[in-house]
């Protein structure tokens, strides 16, 4: 196989995963699941409520710009555009990451 | 699966990225050392799409609802464990700092069980079958066991923690992950590698496909 054609295939195949990857940011507010994790439910099951609100109250160590992947007070845009945001970020780090790090 | 800060005490967290460290540190070099142009777009394609569809959470019943992981399907694909490792920390810190999404003093723990344990128990898992099973099989029982096992030793570090019950917390987190396993991480994996070896057999490591064909 000619390595250019080849580099041109794998250039493809990131596109296509752009574009699945952004499809599903894209869906996932209004198709996931607004259930507790399997972590959180557990913790639903076996640590006594009073202990559970208190470690919910509890501040993060950190605040982060779009909890719980949304934008306040922007509704399903706010929450499509916050994955569409953090899909592109992690596509943008590790492609980056990736070109610094090859030989 | 994403341990938020309160669930671990400080002491404890900071020894969970004690551990993880080394391993960011071997997924680097892993990186340094496999990855070129022609890799590169595949990992960043794979690391976004992953990112991805952990926010779109499967209902399991029960009240219940899961996400894949994908640590086992990036080391099945690279043939080595250290690309999940490398992925899920990349997805993990843009997770935890941007989105809140599981603590950042806890996020060596995270990074230990879905980078590690999930990626390493699958990936090693999918190398002992593939040769008898084939690579569908392989790969869908792997990624299984892979969050399987992750979840438990979750459930182990909560009850470390002083967080959970040992026992209810192991039968809680085994229960739910055995069926987010089964459908949000066996099923997807197997069906993007199936994808995978269909359009792009090339793609694959040479590892993944190597005696592949003898059984299948």
């Amino acid at each position: 196989m000619n390595v250019s054609v080849s580099k041109g295939m794998n250039m493809k195949f990131l596109y296509a995963g752009i574009i699945i990857a952004l499809l599903v940011a894209i869906a996932a507010p209004f198709l996931a699941s607004s259930d507790p994790d399997g972590l959180e439910s557990a913790a639903g099951n076996v640590i006594d409520e009073a202990k559970l609100a208190e470690m919910e109250e509890s501040e993060p160590f950190m605040e982060s710009p779009m909890p719980d992947y949304a934008i306040e007070g922007q509704g399903k845009t706010g929450e499509v555009l916050a994955i569409v945001i953090g899909t592109l970020l992690v596509l943008g780090i590790s492609f980056g990451l990736g070109k610094l790090a090859k030989k | 699966m994403h341990i938020p800060d309160s669930f671990i005490p400080m002491g404890q967290a900071i020894i969970y990225w004690v551990i993880a460290l080394p391993f960011i540190f071997m997924s680097l070099k892993w990186a340094r050392k496999e990855l070129d142009d022609m890799k590169v777009p595949i990992l960043a394609a794979l690391a976004a799409g992953i990112f991805a569809i952990q926010a779109l959470n499967i209902p399991i019943g029960m009240g219940t609802s899961g996400h894949m992981v994908g640590a086992a399907l990036v080391a099945i694909i690279f043939g080595s464990p250290m690309a999940g490792v490398l992925v899920l920390t990349l997805v993990l810190l843009v997770q935890g700092f941007v989105f809140g999404d599981g603590g950042i003093t806890t996020m060596g723990a995270n990074i230990v069980n879905m980078g590690v344990i999930s990626g390493f128990v699958g990936y090693y898992t999918f190398a002992a079958l593939k040769n008898k099973t084939g690579i569908k099989a392989a790969s869908f029982v792997g990624a299984w066991l892979g969050l399987l096992v992750s979840s438990v030793a979750c459930a182990v570090e909560m009850y470390v923690a002083g967080t959970f019950p040992l026992e209810a917390g192991l039968a809680a987190m085994g229960l739910y992950h055995l069926i987010i396993g089964f459908i949000g991480e066996g099923l997807i994996t197997a069906i993007v590698i199936i994808a995978i070896e269909k359009a792009r057999p090339d793609l694959l490591d040479s590892s993944v496909t190597s005696v592949n064909g003898v059984g299948a």
